[in-house]
């Protein structure tokens, strides 16, 4: 158990809601009880916007009754309105069917957990005075607008402080929690047309010493947004794709959507029948990473109370698991491995950052937004809005946007060509830039 | 921990907005609509104070504490919602989920300064310590004298229910899983999986403002959603679709749940034999219904007076200019019966209407919160939302839709030589300052030589905004509002919404396709 500034309290909370629940006829129930407190500021060409502050508290509740399973989550901790609710929750769940699949896990599992300090809070993030956060927001304010181009721009100081505890009537007990502070800012600026194209950019630290400098994440932003200046449609080709390291993240996120035993079972995933086998090419190495200290993702057990532990998911190409819960393993005959991604990170591919990636490269063309789109996890075809520049003799070009990139992640990760060591740290999906060939682009 | 940071990262791209089909996210509630018309201090007292545990007296000293620092404006969100699903899957229904939501948000408003706080316990205690955070950001405010005596406001209902859902046990609710589930197994040998999930919810809400005013009202929200897994010859594919209003037990019949089953089988199967279609810029035919997510991309988030406001619109100097030929008419309504995006007031108590946006091809009005109007010297046109207690609102779309046009379906399809039709979509996406947009057809038809052909399938569209509404050359007389339910999402807050159009032809678009 972790100790953070309200940890006894909420092991209090779920232990009284837990035995509310037996009383009202639970055969086994888990319980956990969460607070939260955030701080967000927000100014906006040169005052403050936005202040809001808050504490949120809640309680959530999985019964099974009778081999019947329901979950529930309040608000209230009045404790008569709590009985009720625990009463009425457990007498909705005798009117379902029994499914054997659905249990708690092994107790078995609750073991092993990580007795190492993962630096998730930081409660001098929590308690920063409003004149710092003010300070901060007219540092990002100044360097947002150091373009007469910038119509508005807007800066974002936000923390959170979290806290959660579990309990459950097949011994589990935990509590852990963590601190986050993101600031960043968006500019909007003045094109030659109707345009009016935006940029920005945001990072999210456990720790006050991780923060990178305010003058540094302000002038990003701002040029997020000038670099779209003129932009024109882009070209209909097929060619190499160039990702930087938080556009390849989100692309690296949406390949594990459908990694899950929960997909598989049902017939919902392109990875159905491939655990084992190699899908993609050998440049692909992805792990996950519950104990990294400081991972906005790091955690010591998932949200069943299973002790979590670093996992390879697809090694060199191959399928080596999938995610798995209790319930799809129950049913599918798989042991629960955490059921939900951590902190995912892909492994470098070289000793190449993304400027170094693009001197080997002639021409291609560089993906640095996403705009919409989705994908059938069923099959894993793809098709998703972009926005980017012409790669020329290696240099990034000019600004394109208006294109979509249409294919199949299968196809597209086996045509991973080259891998950055560039990870893009404030965020739990640390990838490296990405090179892939063959790409079909849809534009003019 | 994971989910404060995504809420963050939704939050975080500013100027971008996304509205997604996939539920899980809203609901809300139920009942008759209140709204009685009372006196004053001396009325017998409102069902809602009772409910949330106070009384004027308290909103008298929660209002004071509010605007102790002076204000423009300030205003009390009380909300309770309870929610209830269940789940259905290999025949069985094995999982139910209840939750239940309470709190009161507190916002102070100076100039376009916004102070919030929230609570979740509604002791008297709790609120004035929350009060005193937001009232932090007023420093040069004007005074407010607290109201000593409040009114409460008489609204038309718009989603009267015979039944409120809190009246409606899961015994009930269960045929209506098993009859869908039924019905979808047994249409096709190649159906393997059929997931079944429901949700009704009941919301109570009650506004107080500086002003003395109060509005209250119950919003009922339902939806059935029904999922498929098909399998023949070796290829797997899934797909699905739903039912969603704020609506009763009443409005599922047999007829419906019919529909319903075979509208989810069609779609699914229909994919066995579809294709991806060329890629590139091409005419697109939008079909009546679910394509107003057109509307709600191209347009609606562009209209939304805070990006005006704020200068960072596409749309932020087009009032009075035409956008659109003639016979386009672009219409957000708050009023539509029954529909998720009907309200009976907005978020800050302010009455509903039918704005129109696009009248005749003319750019008319942007879509206003009580902020946006104070700035622009309007009437609020209703469109102040919030997702819950925990959010200030901002203006938002409710029911966007597009009004009939002179021509008709198969003139459209006739016209086109070489385009798609796109039919069923998934979500949706807009730049608002550069007006880029996009949407993702899961369903759609290749058109060739005036004739639809062959099937299509998961290809995303982008376009342009203005371009879009220029390039709009016919529109159709079979308007009609999609029967799916919709959820937006803008700076981290989802509302539900609805939307629809007739049958439109836009001349080019980029399709996402395969070379």
């Amino acid at each position: 158990m972790a100790n953070t500034p309200n940890s006894a309290l909420l092991a209090e909370r779920a232990q009284q809601a837990l035995e509310l629940a037996v009383a009202a006829g639970a055969d086994d129930a888990r319980v956990h009880a969460s607070r939260s407190r955030e701080v967000e500021y927000t100014g906006r060409d040169g005052s403050l916007e936005k202040v809001k502050e808050a504490t949120a508290r809640s309680l959530s509740l999985d019964l099974w009754v009778g081999g019947r399973f329901s979950s529930h989550s309040t608000t209230s901790m009045d404790p008569a309105r709590l009985r009720t609710f625990v009463d009425e929750a457990v007498a909705l769940t005798r009117a379902l069917q029994p499914d054997p699949h659905r249990t708690l896990p092994d107790p078995a599992l609750y073991g092993g957990r990580t007795e190492a300090d993962l630096e998730l809070i930081q409660p001098e993030i929590d308690t920063l005075d409003s004149a710092k956060r003010e300070a901060w927001l007219g540092e990002l304010d100044a360097g947002l607008h150091a373009d007469e181009r910038v119509i508005s721009a807007s800066g974002y100081v936000g923390s959170t402080l979290s806290e959660s505890a579990v309990v459950s009537t097949n011994g589990l007990e935990g509590s852990y929690g963590g601190t986050q502070l993101w600031v960043g800012g968006s500019a909007t600026v003045r094109d030659a047309g109707e345009g009016r194209p935006e940029g920005s950019w945001y990072v999210g630290v456990r720790q006050l010493d991780d923060l990178p400098p305010l003058t540094d994440v302000a002038s990003k932003a701002l040029e997020q947004a000038t670099v779209r200046i003129g932009s024109q449609k882009g070209p209909t080709t097929k060619t190499l794709m160039v990702l930087d390291p938080r556009t390849a993240s989100r692309m690296v996120s949406r390949l594990l959507g459908a990694l899950t035993a929960r997909g598989v079972y049902q017939g919902r995933s392109f990875y159905a029948g491939k655990v084992g086998e190699k899908l993609f090419s050998e440049l692909l190495t992805i792990t996950d990473e519950p104990h990294l200290p400081r991972g906005l993702g790091s955690r010591p057990y998932d949200g069943e109370g299973i002790a979590s532990a670093p996992r390879t998911m697809i090694g060199a190409g191959v399928v080596e698991q999938l995610y798995v819960d209790t319930y799809y393993g129950n049913k599918a005959e798989m042991t629960p491995n955490g059921g939900s991604r951590s902190n995912v990170v892909v492994a470098s591919g070289s000793d190449k950052d993304f400027d170094g990636l693009l001197y080997d490269i002639g021409e291609a063309i560089y993906v640095s937004g996403w705009l919409g789109g989705n994908a059938d996890g069923t099959t894993g075809d793809f098709s998703f809005g972009v926005r980017g520049h012409h790669i020329h003799k290696g240099q990034v070009g000019p600004a394109i946007g208006e294109m979509n990139v249409t294919g199949n992640y299968i196809d597209l990760f086996s045509k991973l060509v080259a891998v950055g060591n560039d990870p893009w740290p404030f965020r739990s999906t640390m990838v490296p830039s990405m090179v892939f060939e063959g790409v079909d682009f849809s534009g003019a | 921990m994971s989910s404060s940071r995504r809420r963050f990262l939704q939050g975080a791209a500013l100027g971008t907005a996304t509205l997604t089909l996939p539920g899980f996210l809203v609901g809300c509630g139920s009942k008759e609509a209140v709204a009685v018309a009372s006196g004053a201090a001396e009325a017998p007292a409102n069902p809602f104070l009772t409910w949330f545990g106070v009384d004027e007296a308290m909103l008298t000293r929660v209002l004071a504490e509010l605007t102790g620092n002076g204000a423009d404006m300030a205003d009390l969100y009380f909300q309770y919602r309870s929610n209830n699903s269940i789940s259905m899957e290999d025949g069985i229904v094995n999982k139910a989920s209840s939750s239940v939501d309470e709190g009161v948000g507190l916002r102070v408003v100076v100039g376009d300064q916004t102070g919030y706080a929230f609570t979740e316990d509604l002791s008297e205690e709790a609120m004035l310590a929350a009060a005193r955070t937001a009232r932090a950001i007023a420093r040069e405010a004007s005074a407010v004298v607290p109201p000593q005596a409040f009114q409460t406001a008489s609204m038309p209902n718009h989603y009267k229910l015979v039944v409120p859902w809190a009246d409606v046990g899961i015994s009930r609710k269960l045929p209506l899983l098993e009859s869908v589930e039924a019905k979808a197994r047994a249409a096709d040998p190649s159906i393997k999986s059929v997931r079944i999930w429901w949700t009704d919810a009941e919301e109570k809400v009650l506004v107080a403002n500086h002003l003395g005013h109060i509005y209250t009202d119950s919003r009922p929200m339902t939806r059935l959603w029904c999922s498929l897994t098909a399998e023949r010859d070796g290829q797997t594919v899934s797909n699905g679709s739903n039912l969603a209003a704020r609506q009763g037990i009443d409005w599922y019949t047999d007829e419906s749940l019919t529909r319903l089953a075979a509208e989810a089988v069609e779609r699914t199967l229909r994919l066995f034999d579809a294709r991806r279609p060329p890629a590139g810029e091409m005419p697109v035919v939008l079909a009546a219904g679910a394509s107003g997510i057109l509307l709600h991309e191209a347009i609606g988030h562009g209209m939304e007076a805070d990006f005006n406001r704020k200068g960072t619109s596409i749309y932020s100097e087009m009032i009075g200019k035409e956008v659109a030929p003639d016979f386009v008419t672009i219409v957000d309504s708050g009023v539509e019966p029954n529909e998720r995006g009907a309200l009976n007031f907005d978020d800050e108590g302010n009455p509903v209407e039918k704005t129109v946006l696009v009248e005749n091809g003319v750019m008319r009005s942007y879509l206003h919160d009580a902020i946006s109007a104070k700035h622009y010297g309007v009437k609020p046109t209703g469109s102040g939302r919030r997702q819950s207690f925990r959010h200030s609102p901002m203006p938002r779309m409710r029911c966007t839709y597009m009004e009939n046009g002179p021509h008709t379906k198969d003139e459209i399809i006739a016209s086109v030589q070489h385009g798609i039709v796109a039919e069923t979509f998934t979500n949706g996406q807009v730049q608002i300052g550069a007006g880029d947009y996009t949407f993702y057809i899961k369903n759609g038809w290749l058109i060739e030589d005036g004739k639809i052909t062959a099937p299509i399938k998961d290809c995303n569209i982008i376009g342009n905004g203005p371009e879009s509404l220029r390039n709009v050359t016919m529109a159709a007389n079979d308007a009609r509002l999609d029967t799916g339910g919709w959820t937006c999402g803008k700076n981290g807050q989802s509302v539900p919404v609805s939307q629809g159009l007739p049958t439109v032809l836009v001349s080019k678009m980029t399709v996402g396709g395969v070379s």
